[in-house]
């Protein structure tokens, strides 16, 4: 290429490191260190630069998960062993993602199942984990306290921290060595505000995943998109603190109109496009780590990563 | 018709059923602190009902209350509706009181040179072989004794129907009064012998929360009496956009009335200090904000207050004082400042005369939070000036305990380390009642340091102390136990207040940045920050800067003018050059609209944190937290 695909910035991406194997004292049998990034996604040419992650999303209690999701994979949704091991090996996910939905219902304290559930994740899948936990500030510390505990040593990813409540997670992933996601509603500044208050407390930066948050194509994906830019221009500019790898979560994309209404016999393709074009445009904005719930968007979004590492112009994953 | 008694005063009046106890408190004449203009929002204007039959949601505004103030009858006047017959209690704290007002303009050294002057003059009566008419005579005679050129004065009919008995009665010994007015020299008023040494001017200050009036003897050129008291335009809301709303429910004449009223309770009391006859003052200059003054006109304000924010009128105005309903001599001159736009007015004008920003060469930042803030950026060659919403929470407004600079208000806090225990001063001594802005911005400053707030304002609590708790919907610190309190109930600052202050100075700081950028400039091409208005003279200004109120500069670059609207007010009173120029300062600030500037929000955003989001901008402050934190730990 006949410019300078750094644009004169000086700023590099901080790199996470996510997953344990051996040598890093955990059991993981592959670990990924995210970010190190010195320009926009797809620029370097550099053989060791790495297509984003793509993480798969499961959860301990689908009653609440897209039908269309449990429909496609069946009965492993009733069992979150069964269904990480399915992400690492039919799937073929970089990441497991479980969400600790059981934490959801009213009154929830069974805290000590969790401990057992993330044990029965970690030893059906070698990938690392992100571990999200629950939606109530009142559990919050006991869930997180417990999900670190489990994953000591592994090197996790725990979500989510918020500017309203960041302290117990900080301090479950200070305490067992995890790193964590930081969640801002689609802003620039809230997002290095947030960064801000993490590393008051005591959070190194390369413990730190920003989500942008992220709405899903057609239903403000713009803003996030632009959201994203923004911390990504700022951060190869020199701003330490927005310096942090991304990571991006349509949730919505399998609940939107068009695929919730969509004719049976192509639900699954629009749900698995809509999934698809969403991620794509956030790897595009910098994510580095993408997360899907459909199995199908995975290899999707796999050939379309390699062919624009390639510099070729992607078909669209047909 | 309803009678409701107002205790303890047992001041009575006669309402139709359905009303609310606001509106008859006000039909009363009782002034009662409404905040939010009578919406139900800020909970000031508690009441106690002890006899007869209201309407209230109780449920509705439970936040409001303690269970024992509920169980005593306490109520919203605004939102309760009258019934039938009612007594009703006014606690002290519901009513307005005399508050802390700066008097105080700046000292300065002004050339003393009023536009106002009298001349005695005996005259020659006229004969068959000098047959000259009486004014001719007059005018010739004022011309002669040091006044402006005869043809040049203008002579009103109502001065001229006088002219002929007072010459003839007073042996034709007479003093003529001359006004130098934008039109030219006008002969405003003829007295019988000799009066010249009883002349006085008026400056006041019309602010929307508080009056000032200079009182100054324009012969001598010294100041003989000074007054304040508040608008009595706050019963009818506490901030601007209330009461043009309520100009447009209940028409502009109760809102003009107040307004002059305000002024001449003002003015009578000056003049009584002084000890001279209203009758014998010729100028009132005021300074105010551009709905302030178009209220004081009696000029419709209702379109200003909507988009695109045009003012009827910018330039200075010249009108009869009696036309308008102000007590003093009814051909004197009220002078009314120029404005830049809707809500850049007078007041500001008067601060950049009061602090001769446009004289200086270096760049000066000038900064008015009253119930609304001004700010101005600039020097001699060019200003930038825009306007904002603060919101009430730094003036005590919708703030739980926040109060404004009464007797009892906490007006400085230190917070220490370790204890977390406060130790605080209140205006006059007494027990503390509430906390004035002054005081609310060293508490957010001294919660910062001691880590009791983390840099976005929430509580952490996760400390344990029984100061920082969580009672109702928020968490919240006690600043004053129950018992060492003037009212009975612990105050407290609740992570909600703290999220509103500092939404309030994010404002403020955001069209600071704004205007910085429309200039081009950072904080380290401004030499000096001049505060303006009585928030300013109160405030600790290394707080104001710990807490990103105000971008950082030297803390000794930081200049209080006080109450800059009644100094500059003064100025266009005594010289009459400085007068002449106001119009060309106001035609010569650009005025930026901020809710046109895309930029706006974001900065906002960015300064919605302690002291800033991007921390390079505040070097000392970040050097300052970070060695409370290590001192901490």
């Amino acid at each position: 290429m006949g410019f300078d695909v750094q644009f004169g910035w000086s700023g590099t991406i901080t790199v996470v490191m996510l997953g344990a194997t051996k040598t890093d004292g955990g059991t993981r049998r592959i670990s990924y260190r995210i970010g190190g990034g010195k320009t926009l996604p797809f620029l370097e040419k550099t053989p060791d630069s790495s297509a984003p992650l793509i993480a798969f999303e499961i959860c301990d209690d689908p009653q609440n998960w897209s039908p269309i999701v449990r429909n496609y994979c069946g009965d492993k949704a009733n069992d979150c062993g069964e269904w990480a091991k399915s992400a690492d090996s039919v799937y073929g996910a970089d990441m497991v993602r479980l969400y600790l939905t059981s934490t959801r219902q009213r009154n929830f304290s069974d805290i000590a199942s969790l401990g057992k559930t993330v044990d029965a994740v970690l030893s059906s899948t070698s990938l690392p984990l992100i571990i999200e936990g629950s939606n109530e500030p009142k559990i919050d510390s006991d869930v997180f306290l417990k999900c670190g505990e489990a994953g000591e040593g592994e090197r996790m990813l725990l979500g989510t921290a918020e500017a309203g409540r960041y302290r117990s997670i900080a301090a479950a992933a200070m305490a067992y060595n995890h790193a964590v996601i930081a969640q801002s509603p689609i802003d620039v500044n809230l997002a290095k505000q947030l960064n801000i208050l993490l590393k008051e407390i005591g959070v190194s930066r390369d413990h730190i995943v920003i989500d942008p948050y992220t709405g899903s194509l057609g239903y403000g994906f713009e803003y996030s998109y632009s959201a994203m830019e923004r911390i990504r221009f700022s951060a190869l500019k020199g701003d330490a603190d927005l310096a942090m790898p991304i990571i991006c979560s349509a949730i919505d994309s399998l609940t939107v109109k068009e695929v919730r209404e969509a004719e049976p016999a192509i639900q699954d393709d629009i749900a698995v496009q809509w999934e698809f074009t969403t991620g794509l445009a956030a790897a595009a904005a910098g994510a580095e780590i993408i997360c899907v719930r459909h199995p199908r968007t995975i290899p999707l979004l796999r050939k379309a990563f390699s062919n624009l590492k390639a510099g070729k112009v992607s078909d669209g994953g047909q | 018709m309803r009678t409701v008694t107002f205790l303890p005063g047992y001041r009575k009046i006669e309402i139709p059923r359905g009303s609310t106890i606001l509106d008859a408190a006000q039909r009363a004449g009782l002034n009662i602190n409404v905040v939010c203009g009578g919406l139900g929002k800020c909970g000031k204007c508690i009441v106690y009902v002890q006899s007869g039959k209201t309407s209230f949601d109780y449920q509705k505004y439970e936040q409001f209350f303690t269970r024992d103030e509920r169980a005593r009858g306490a109520c919203l006047a605004c939102e309760t509706t009258i019934e039938s017959d009612l007594q009703v209690f006014i606690p002290e704290s519901t009513l307005i009181q005399e508050q802390k007002i700066l008097i105080d303009g700046q000292e300065t050294a002004i050339e003393f040179h009023p536009s106002v002057r009298k001349y005695y003059v005996e005259l020659q009566p006229p004969t068959l072989s000098d047959p000259s008419p009486d004014l001719s005579r007059l005018l010739w005679g004022i011309q002669k004794d040091g006044g402006p050129v005869a043809e040049k004065m203008y002579v009103p009919l109502e001065v001229l129907r006088e002219i002929p008995a007072i010459l003839r009665h007073s042996d034709w010994k007479s003093t003529g009064t001359v006004a130098l007015v934008p039109g030219g020299y006008r002969l405003v008023d003829l007295q019988e012998n000799d009066t010249s040494k009883r002349l006085y001017g008026a400056a006041v200050d019309l602010g929307s929360t508080t009056i000032v009036v200079y009182l100054w003897d324009l012969v001598s050129g010294k100041v003989v009496g000074v007054a304040s008291n508040y608008n009595r335009q706050i019963s009818c809301g506490e901030d601007i956009l209330a009461r043009v709303n309520f100009a447009r429910k209940n028409g502009l004449v109760k809102l003009q009335a107040l307004a002059t009223e305000s002024i001449n309770a003002a003015i009578t009391s000056a003049s009584n200090t002084a000890g001279i006859d209203r009758e014998d003052i010729y100028e009132v200059v005021v300074a105010g904000n551009t709905i302030m003054t178009h209220m004081l006109l009696g000029i419709d304000p209702a379109y200003m207050i909507a988009e695109p924010y045009v003012p009827v009128v910018r330039r200075a105005l010249s009108v009869a004082t009696g036309r308008i309903g102000i007590s003093c001599n009814p051909n004197g001159g009220l002078y009314v400042f120029p404005a830049v736009s809707d809500f850049i007015g007078g007041d500001i004008i008067a601060d950049i005369l009061a602090c001769g920003m446009n004289e200086k060469e270096e760049i000066s930042l000038l900064i008015d939070i009253g119930t609304n803030f001004e700010v101005v950026l600039g020097n001699s060659e060019w200003m930038f000036s825009c306007a904002g919403a603060a919101g009430p929470a730094l003036e005590g407004g919708e703030v739980l305990f926040g109060m404004r600079a009464n007797p009892g208000a906490i007006e400085k806090i230190t917070i220490e380390p370790g204890t977390l225990n406060p130790v605080y001063s209140t205006i006059n001594g007494i027990k503390p009642r509430g906390i004035c802005g002054s005081g609310l911005i060293d508490l957010l400053a001294e919660l910062i340091c001691t880590c009791v707030i983390d840099r976005t304002g929430r509580i952490n609590t996760g400390i344990p102390n029984p100061r920082i708790r969580t009672s109702g919907h928020f968490p919240e610190y006690v600043i004053a136990w129950a018992a060492e309190t003037g009212i009975g109930k612990d105050i407290v600052i609740t992570e909600n207040d703290v999220k509103n202050l500092i939404m309030s100075k994010a404002s403020v700081h955001a069209a600071c940045v704004t205007l910085m950028n429309q200039a081009g400039i950072t904080r380290k091409e401004i030499s000096i920050i001049y505060f303006s208005g009585a928030f300013g003279n109160y405030i600790n200004k290394k707080n104001a800067t710990i807490i990103g109120l105000i971008p950082e500069i030297g803390i000794e670059q930081i200049i209080n003018i006080g109450n800059g609207a009644v100094t500059g007010a003064n100025i266009a009173l005594i010289n009459r050059r400085k007068r002449k120029i106001l119009d060309d300062i106001a035609c010569r600030i650009a005025y930026i609209e901020l809710n046109a500037e895309s930029s706006f929000m974001d900065e906002y955003t960015s300064s919605t944190f302690l002291p800033h989001t991007d921390l390079t901008l505040f070097p000392m402050v970040q050097k300052l937290l970070d060695s409370c934190r290590i001192a901490k730990e």
